[in-house]
């Protein structure tokens, strides 16, 4: 379970998220939506610790998100993932397995089921460097699902994605529900979302406008995509 | 702790990747071999012949100097980058979203950082140990430990340029680096300069002077580098003040080392 009480993050006099609370339950696909600069990648920034809250708190799984042992089990793909170039795709999620664990055989095995899930096989000993934006969000999300872990944390995992690797990523994580995983999504492909999550949560300059499960949010015959526009368009005037 | 030793390998599988890293040493044992034939002239001071022993016992303690010195600069280049790099690569996310701390993580780099520019330093004076042993049959014992010893400069070094790449530009905090040695370089330098038998001999009352306060307690590099020749040379080590030049070293590091710690926490990823 994911829990921000009070949430705030300010850079200077610029409230970047403003009191924001909410709670993701285990095994929710949860959707975090928002026009661009809204404070979707500021509140995942702050779920891994990259940069603390200026007030309230964060927990993951009971533990504040400071603790390093709170991203144990998460996997993390940030938008426009970068990977070191001097290392191949293998060597990469090596270095993954390794830092949550496994070594020997039971990384080698396991670097070569994710390889297989984001269909790398056959391409993890070319150096990054050569890889396509595409093929790099694959191997980010490779890595981000070795080790099966509790929570996925997912900014924008799509993006240079072919229609080929959308249909993937869309598979990987419909595969996911209902086995316990959190999976936290930001996106801006909203019929995506749509498929993919459960819940979801509109933001707008750092608040949150709207959290609900998508079939209460969407209702009638409009489409995630119109009650964002509406809500946004309120907001606007 | 599992984790540091884990970012430390990396890191020294990292900086080997590149080609120039072995150029480097390639270039260095070259530079190194090519003297090697100092020690074979006939060489006369003030009258009398030299043996080769002797030329090659002093040959080899101003090469160990000059090598001292070339890492200096080596391992400023090395570190100036470290974090810059791993921002820019996306090294950083790697290991923080996994349940590293951020004091493994800094740990580690200058760890292995600093393990990689105390292997090359080391091969650097063995092949030269060697080659005086090979070439004069001549064994300097304490060269090795001296090599040793000037490897807490590598450190002082790293940490200190990590540290200011945390503020300044990465070539401004080398730079800064680099004055921090050449001042106590001066300093230092000044004060053996001084306590050296000729100066002690022709101006006796030099002895007296007292240094000021702040060359005391001033990072001691140059004073390792001289406590490592003393090592070298079995002579008499003049350190000014109360406190070993490695002690004093040894604090700085640390000092340096928490604020860098403190500060890199704080960081914004």
């Amino acid at each position: 379970m994911i829990i921000l009480d009070s949430v705030t993050k300010k850079f200077g006099a610029f409230a970047a998220v403003d009191n924001v609370s909410y709670t993701i339950q285990k095994g929710e696909s949860f959707a975090l939506l928002g026009p661009n600069g809204a404070g979707k990648t500021t509140i995942v920034r702050m779920l891994l610790d990259f940069i603390n809250p200026s007030s309230g708190s964060i927990t993951i799984n009971g533990l504040p998100a400071s603790d390093p042992e709170s991203r144990k089990h998460i996997g993390y793909i940030a938008e426009q993932h970068m990977i070191p170039p001097y290392l191949s795709g293998f060597e990469y999620l090596s270095r993954h397995a390794s830092l949550i664990g496994l070594s020997g055989k039971d990384a080698e095995k396991e670097v070569d089921r994710v390889l297989e899930i984001v269909s790398m096989k056959g391409l993890e000993r070319k150096n990054s460097a050569a890889y396509s934006r595409g093929m790099k969000q694959r191997i980010a999300l490779g890595a981000a699902l070795l080790g099966q872990p509790m929570f996925l944390i997912l900014d924008e995992p799509i993006t240079g994605l072919d229609p080929i690797g959308i249909r993937d990523v869309r598979k990987i994580l419909e595969n996911l529900r209902g086995k316990g995983v959190t999976v936290i999504l930001n996106s801006h492909l909203l019929s995506e979302v749509e498929k993919t999550c459960e819940t979801a949560a509109i933001m707008y300059k750092g608040k949150i406008l709207i959290k609900d499960t998508i079939n209460a949010i969407v209702k009638g015959h409009e489409t995630l995509e119109d009650v964002f526009v509406r809500y946004i368009e309120h907001e606007n005037e | 702790m599992n984790n540091v030793i884990k970012i430390t390998v990396y890191t020294m599988r990292d900086q080997m990747r590149h080609k120039s890293f072995y150029v480097l040493l390639g270039l260095s044992i070259l530079f190194i071999l090519s003297i090697r034939g100092c020690y074979d002239g006939g060489y006369t001071v003030n009258g009398k012949i030299v043996d080769n022993a002797t030329v090659a016992w002093h040959v080899s303690k101003i090469v160990f100097h000059l090598i001292a010195a070339g890492m200096f600069l080596m391992v400023s280049m090395l570190s100036m980058k470290i974090f810059s790099r791993d921002h820019e690569d996306g090294s950083v996310v790697l290991f923080l979203s996994r349940s590293v701390f951020r004091w493994q993580y800094v740990l580690g780099r200058v760890t292995g950082t600093w393990a990689l520019c105390l292997v090359f330093m080391f091969i650097l004076h063995l092949t030269i140990f060697l080659t005086v042993w090979a070439k004069t049959g001549t064994f300097i014992s304490g060269y090795l430990t001296a090599s040793l010893v000037c490897s807490i400069n590598l450190l002082f070094v790293i940490a200190c340029v990590c540290f200011l790449s945390l503020f300044l530009p990465d070539f401004i905090s080398a730079l800064f680096t680099m004055g921090i040695l050449f001042v106590g370089f001066i300093s230092d330098g000044g004060y053996q300069l001084i306590n050296s038998d000729i100066v002690r001999s022709a101006v006796p009352s030099s002895i007296n002077l007292e240094p000021a306060l702040w060359r005391v307690l001033y990072p001691k590099v140059f004073m390792v580098q001289a406590y490592a020749d003393a090592i070298i040379s079995k002579s008499e080590f003049h350190n000014m003040g109360h406190f070993h030049p490695l002690l004093n070293l040894s604090f700085f590091i640390l000092l340096i080392m928490t604020l860098m710690l403190v500060c890199f926490n704080r960081k914004e990823i």
